[in-house]
């Protein structure tokens, strides 16, 4: 047992972290991404970042050579994730392709969608969004109603999408829809461009957010066939496959770690720091980002031996959860004033990103329903 | 990194386990246990002293994370053994060992209520700026009976410590340090072994013609739980790794933050008979509710966090 990285992974790391300050401008976070990385003014920015990324091949590293990463261990990936998301994910949505879609490509679609689309995200070209929540199937998955009607060139789809981020300025959306039957039988994946004829992006403004949430509509839009990954009507396999990904896919703990930090030097500027119950939330805080960086780190080490994802990626997700709330919960009970449009972008962008760690890649008490039947064993209720 | 055993840790590992697995009987009048306070497990600690496991933190090729393992899985027992002042704390601080039991305390607890104080043949003493190491012979050591399910013992009047043997101040961090492991890694072992049993009860348990965790409000509750169970025990293991002031401290906090809920969640799941000395839970959680308090309590671990993370920020 070794909880010490590498040096090939620590001059990884270097490389990561000596590009992002070459990269984000100083007003960084006040300016680009303070809105998370949904933010508009991120996105613009993450077309020029992704593609310095690209020429460094520091996009998809843990991938294959022959999907244009360099057959790095997944530990490379927890490592980009960390580096990205703690500051303000300034790859924007091209973190989904590279963390889950790509992957999913890799192990369901055909030899041309892997040429199609796996190329383009390790050269960073590709921002994508993902269609699956529905105003009647949010955290109930299985129960989406947007249909996929197979006729004779391919599909033709029509329904809404909810709550999908990125989806206003994205290039490409990971969709689900129905194919055939009810319940997860007929669930399907389709990768197609957001600009398809028929489909209409909508912002929804949010409370976290003016940019961050989407709804998507879908009026008769004309597919091909190979817009299907895999199999109609056999797409929970990959959405369950895609789901273990995205769940802990965002480092999500090292954000709140480095937020921390930050919370205390504001704390310190306003003699606030010394004061015992301050520090025993701060503690409680850290333990908390600790404790979901070690969880997240069993699963990664899994991924690593390259054993089938297992119930400890719910476990990781809670803890991140948790984590996510206790920092963003000193933020607002001590320095409420900064996480408004005047304070700072850094911990308005953390909150914000916080208070919907919960509900995003399924709310966390689906995490603990998932916890109960695989990791406990607890007999399902009635 | 790599979270996996070594196949010579993983070997070590599985003799302890095979090891404790063969004492894990606690005494019984029939099919339930009698009503005792504690039972201390003599005959596993022979047996891992003929196979020199108390040793494991000074032999060559292992260390701290070797001792860690043993007082991690002798803690899962319903029978109690004090390990981690003897196979953890007493030799990476000492560097030899010491005649066991080893009881750790700080100096303004030795006249109230030490573990294991009442057998230890060995007491090390925080005091403050100076850390002693004693024999107990000859000490007016009192025992003291409790629901606390661990063999406890305070001192009558206190001893000479200048005749002691005095590590010096440079070791009082370092004996902190190893301790908050050893705390961590006693309370992850209880904690999981008291969620290992309520999980059990609870699928075979029936209310209202239906298993107790079969619903929803006690599925998301032992949930919650094992997430901090394994959430202690990787932070007790990284520690014991580390050898760091903040992980010793990280995981010390977690470990004792945890055992409110998780007391609390366990015996409301085992209901009544929870309460009795018939049912094993009580040999776990309250171990726990006595370890909560050590060294302070969280409230120390907090401070002891903060100092090592931004005390130069």
């Amino acid at each position: 047992m070794d909880f010490a990285w590498t040096e090939s992974e620590q001059a990884y790391r270097a490389e990561l972290v000596s590009l992002l300050e070459q990269q984000l401008p100083p007003d960084w976070w006040d300016a680009y991404a303070y809105d998370g990385p949904a933010g508009p003014e991120l996105m613009v920015h993450a077309r020029r970042f992704n593609a310095e990324l690209a020429q460094r091949n520091l996009v998809v590293r843990h991938w294959p050579r022959a999907y244009g990463g360099q057959e790095a261990s997944a530990w490379s990936q927890i490592i980009l994730s960390e580096e990205m998301w703690s500051n303000g994910e300034p790859r924007s949505s091209l973190y989904l392709g590279a963390n889950w879609a790509g992957p999913a490509i890799m192990k369901f679609g055909t030899e041309a969608q892997k040429q199609r689309y796996l190329r383009p995200i390790a050269d960073g070209k590709l921002l994508w969004c993902q269609g699956f929540s529905e105003p009647e199937a949010g955290t109930d998955l299985a129960n989406m109603k947007t249909r996929a009607e197979p006729d004779a060139d391919g599909y033709v789809i029509n329904g809404s999408k909810v709550w999908t981020s990125y989806a206003s300025r994205a290039d490409i959306m990971f969709l689900l829809a129905r194919v055939g039957g009810s319940g997860k039988g007929g669930v399907s994946c389709f990768i197609l461009p957001v600009n398809s004829p028929g489909m209409e992006v909508r912002p929804i403004p949010a409370i976290h957010s003016p940019h961050d949430f989407n709804e998507v509509f879908f009026t008769d839009v004309r597919v091909p066939a190979d817009a299907l990954l895999g199999e109609p009507g056999k797409g929970w396999d990959i959405v369950t496959t895609i789901l273990h990904y995205e769940r802990i896919g965002a480092a999500r703990y090292e954000f709140s770690r480095r937020t921390l930090d930050r919370v205390v030097a504001h704390l310190k500027q306003r003699g606030l720091f010394d004061d015992p119950t301050v520090q025993a939330e701060l503690a409680t805080a850290l333990a908390a980002t600790e404790a979901a960086r070690l969880l997240t780190y069993v699963v990664i080490d899994g991924r690593a031996k390259e054993r089938p994802p297992g119930p400890d990626t719910y476990v990781a997700r809670y803890a991140m959860v948790q984590a996510d709330h206790a920092v963003a919960n000193i933020a607002s009970t001590y320095l409420s004033d900064l996480l408004t449009e005047q304070g700072d972008g850094m911990l308005r962008s953390h909150f914000t990103s916080a208070i919907t760690a919960g509900i995003a890649a399924g709310a966390a008490e689906v995490q603990l329903n998932m916890i109960s039947g695989r990791y406990l064993g607890l007999p399902r209720g009635a | 990194m790599d979270l996996e055993l070594t196949s010579d840790q993983r070997a070590i590992h599985d003799a302890i386990v095979q090891m404790v697995s063969n004492h894990m009987d606690v005494p019984r009048s029939g099919a339930t246990l009698k009503p005792v306070e504690y039972c201390y497990a003599d005959q596993l600690d022979r047996d891992l002293a003929e196979g020199e496991f108390f040793s494991l933190a000074l032999t060559e090729g292992c260390g701290a994370l070797e001792a860690a393992l043993l007082v991690y899985e002798t803690g899962r027992s319903p029978l109690v053994l004090e390990t981690a002042g003897a196979a953890f704390i007493g030799p990476l601080l000492t560097g030899r060992d010491l005649p066991r039991p080893v009881a750790v305390a700080r100096l303004e607890d030795l006249t109230r209520a030490v573990r294991f104080l009442d057998r230890a043949r060995t007491l090390i003493v925080d005091l403050g700026d100076d850390v002693a190491v004693l024999s107990t012979d000859g000490l007016a050591v009192e025992p003291i009976h409790s629901m606390f399910a661990y063999p406890l013992g305070r001192l009558m009047t206190l001893p000479d410590f200048t005749a002691a043997e005095r590590l010096g101040a440079a070791a009082v961090p370092r004996l902190r340090r190893l301790w908050r492991v050893g705390l961590a890694l006693e309370t992850a072992a209880a904690l999981q072994a008291a969620v290992d049993f309520t999980t059990a009860y609870v699928k075979d348990r029936l209310v209202f013609g239906r298993p107790v965790g079969s619903y929803q409000a006690v599925q998301h509750r032992l949930s919650a739980d094992i997430q901090r169970v394994r959430a202690v025990y990787w932070l007790a293991l990284k520690a014991a790794w580390s050898g760091g002031d903040q992980d010793a401290a990280l995981a010390a906090l977690y470990a004792q933050q945890a055992i409110t809920p998780i007391n609390y969640d366990t015996h409301q799941f085992n209901g009544a008979l929870g309460m009795t000395l018939e049912h094993t839970l009580h040999f776990w959680t309250f171990r726990l509710r006595l370890l909560q308090g050590e060294m302070g309590g969280a409230r120390t671990q907090a401070a002891a966090t903060v100092a090592a993370t931004w005390a130069g920020a």
